[in-house]
């Protein structure tokens, strides 16, 4: 029995510390993110400027800013929060907090203007689906969306393996309900806390909000379940500086971290405050109404540079498979107009 | 092998599976409807090549080719005259352009090359070789009737062997019921005690199979004594294991797996052992696993010393990436 629990122990405990979001996903400060950001912009930018030299007047605001990107993306994850809340059969937390992950990994490296998020936000919330096992099939899924259905499968579908491309292929998120609930039972036992379970809404409320903020590309999970549990006892009036400094770190020497997870976890909290402000509507129509000129076309399913690219991947592909029948020309034209179509208004 | 069709009727395998193909000396396949329907005189012509064949001469086609089979006809026919063996010849040259003229001659009739030329050769090589031709051919048929003497020899000896040891496993049946009845009827009518009279008996036995057992090992030497097949071959396993030893290549291999036990990194604060999570009453507040998920080999502690590793790996993390 010990050499089982031993290597479940290591089954079970190697997870974050060994994984690819460590490794890979956790920055070390947010002017490490702007900054990758920002190149992104800048590489998109690059790519396109013979675009901009036809343009007499102000040239410098053909394109989105990086600043710009980031109030658009961050106006599509409140969108992504509405649309996994409201979604049926319901989302087991987990789906949307990996859904958040691949949402801001994906944009650190790409631009805006090169994928529009409101398809990136769908397609991350499927793919989510997928990896947290929680099963719904495409049909399913798209029942959830509004507008053209066959459309909005398509984009998914489309665009599945090019998110999991831009991830890198790490798919594994460690998200940070899981830690919350060990934290809380080891509350129940440790602690002189009465009934722990009080803090939960105050915990969610947190987690749902710290999503919404780059804190999940800079903290491992467990710290960010500290500092969740830590904010809720707070707010009810509830001190757990005892149960951190001796029970939690007291007892195998790890006071010597005891500094840096008081500097994280009050660093995570004042993300809160300061970071949490949605960005106005007129705003964002401006935002859209410029990316609609400067996106790029040829990842633009509205485009006819798009749509001369697919009739020529289909006609590729027709010709590859040898199929002997010919695909009606007209229908095949509408088919793809329809599909472009509008895409759901999330 | 699918193609095969009769190039009279046009049958194909494919449409009568049971379908036999013939072919007579001249080569060319008929199915056998065909060939009854053709030859229900006895003979006729070949309907490809006009030659007239007997009906007699139809045989199942083995190989695919024509050629082949028109070429081991022939060969047939042509090695009942051309029988002479090395021993007659002065010089392995000799013998080995005697081997050549023979393949000449049956790839000219198989292709028709100089068809009359090569026939007249035919003839006049009878006429010269005649008594030798008949001279090695009692001696070639007095060679088959040699090796059915042996093959009907070890046949026999078979036999006789598996006779024998049915006989003597009757016997050890029939002796071990008379030994059973004894020892019952000494135990129904002899006062002595039991547990003696049966290990009178056992040790009796014992002596009994020591002997039979001598006896076998007597029979299996005489049967070693043939080790050789009829047809020069040798029997043994030692020889033969011998002979692999020396053509098996050695095989290069690699370097040796090495396992290494992978070591748990925390990351953090420790995190209680499995013991402790009863003891300290981690698991009172664990919901208590279903029938169902037991079946599956889950228990609750699972889930409960997942959630506090998850817990506890990683709080210390810092992230060292701070290049900016």
């Amino acid at each position: 029995m010990l050499s089982v629990n031993q290597s479940l122990n290591l089954l079970f405990g190697s997870m974050f510390p060994t994984s690819t979001q460590k490794n890979y996903w956790i920055f070390g400060s947010e002017s490490e993110l702007n900054k990758l950001r920002e190149n992104a912009n800048k590489a998109f930018i690059k790519r396109h400027i013979n675009r901009v030299q036809g343009i007499k007047d102000d040239k410098s605001n053909y394109f989105l800013n990086s600043n710009e990107e980031r109030l658009l993306v961050k106006f599509y994850e409140i969108k992504m929060r509405d649309f996994c809340r409201r979604f049926t059969p319901q989302m087991p937390k987990p789906v949307i907090g990996t859904a958040f992950h691949y949402l801001k990994r994906f944009y650190l490296n790409n631009s805006v203007m090169d994928y529009h998020p409101k398809e990136m936000l769908i397609t991350c919330v499927y793919l989510a689906c997928k990896v947290e096992e929680f099963n719904v099939s495409i049909k399913q899924f798209v029942a959830n969306v509004k507008g053209d259905l066959e459309k909005a499968t398509d984009i998914i579908l489309n665009n599945e393996l090019l998110l999991m491309q831009h991830l890198n292929y790490q798919l594994t998120i460690h998200n940070p309900y899981r830690p919350i609930e060990g934290l809380l039972i080891d509350l129940k036992v440790r602690s002189n806390l009465s009934d722990p379970d009080r803090l939960r809404p105050t915990i969610e409320d947190f987690i749902d909000r710290l999503f919404l903020t780059d804190a999940s590309l800079l903290y491992s999970p467990a710290q960010l379940a500290l500092a969740a549990v830590l904010h809720s006892a707070s707010k009810n009036q509830e001190n757990l500086d005892a149960y951190v400094t001796e029970t939690l770190l007291g007892k195998n020497n790890g006071l010597q971290y005891l500094k840096d997870l008081i500097e994280a976890v009050r660093k995570i909290r004042t993300f809160l405050v300061k970071n949490v402000e949605t960005p106005s509507r007129d705003q964002i129509k401006y935002i859209e109404k410029r990316l609609e000129i400067c996106r790029n076309e040829e990842t633009n399913p509205d485009s006819e540079v798009f749509k001369q690219k697919l009739q020529e991947m289909l006609f590729r592909d027709d010709k590859a498979d040898d199929i002997s029948y010919q695909a009606e020309p007209t229908t095949s034209q509408n088919g793809i107009e329809k599909i472009m179509q509008e895409l759901p208004s999330i | 092998m699918d193609e095969q069709t009769c190039p009279r009727c046009k049958t194909s395998r494919y449409r009568n599976p049971s379908l036999k193909l013939m072919v007579n000396v001249c080569g060319h396949t008929l199915c056998e409807n065909c060939v009854e329907l053709l030859f229900i005189k006895g003979s006729g012509n070949c309907p490809e090549c006009g030659v007239s064949l007997k009906r007699n001469n139809f045989r199942l086609q083995l190989f695919e080719d024509s050629t082949v089979e028109k070429d081991v006809d022939i060969r047939k026919k042509i090695l009942k005259d051309y029988n002479k063996k090395e021993e007659e010849f002065f010089s392995l040259k000799e013998y080995n352009d005697y081997l050549e003229e023979i393949e000449t001659i049956i790839y000219n009739l198989t292709h028709n090359v100089d068809y009359i030329e090569t026939m007249k050769k035919i003839e006049h090589y009878k006429k010269e070789n005649r008594e030798s031709i008949i001279k090695n051919k009692m001696k070639y048929n007095k060679e088959i009737l040699e090796l059915d003497r042996l093959i009907e020899e070890e046949r026999q000896h078979e036999i006789d062997k598996r006779e024998s040891i049915e006989k003597q496993e009757i016997e050890i049946k029939r002796r071990k019921i008379i030994e059973k009845e004894a020892l019952i009827e000494e135990l129904m009518f002899s006062d002595n005690d039991a547990k003696e009279i049966l290990n009178y008996f056992s040790e009796n036995k014992n002596k009994k199979e020591n002997i039979l057992g001598i006896n076998k090992q007597l029979k299996k030497d005489n049967s070693k004594k043939i080790s050789y097949f009829s047809t020069g071959v040798r029997i043994g396993i030692g020889d033969s294991n011998q002979m692999y030893g020396k053509v098996l290549p050695k095989i290069e291999e690699g370097p040796l797996f090495v396992y290494v036990e992978p070591q748990l990194i925390v990351d953090g604060p420790s995190f209680p052992t499995w013991d402790n999570l009863e003891k300290m009453g981690y698991l009172r507040y664990t919901k208590q696993e279903s029938i169902d998920e037991n079946a599956g080999g889950f228990v609750s502690a699972y889930a409960c010393m997942r959630a506090l590793q998850e817990a506890m790996c990683g709080l210390y993390n810092i992230s060292k990436k701070c290049d900016i």
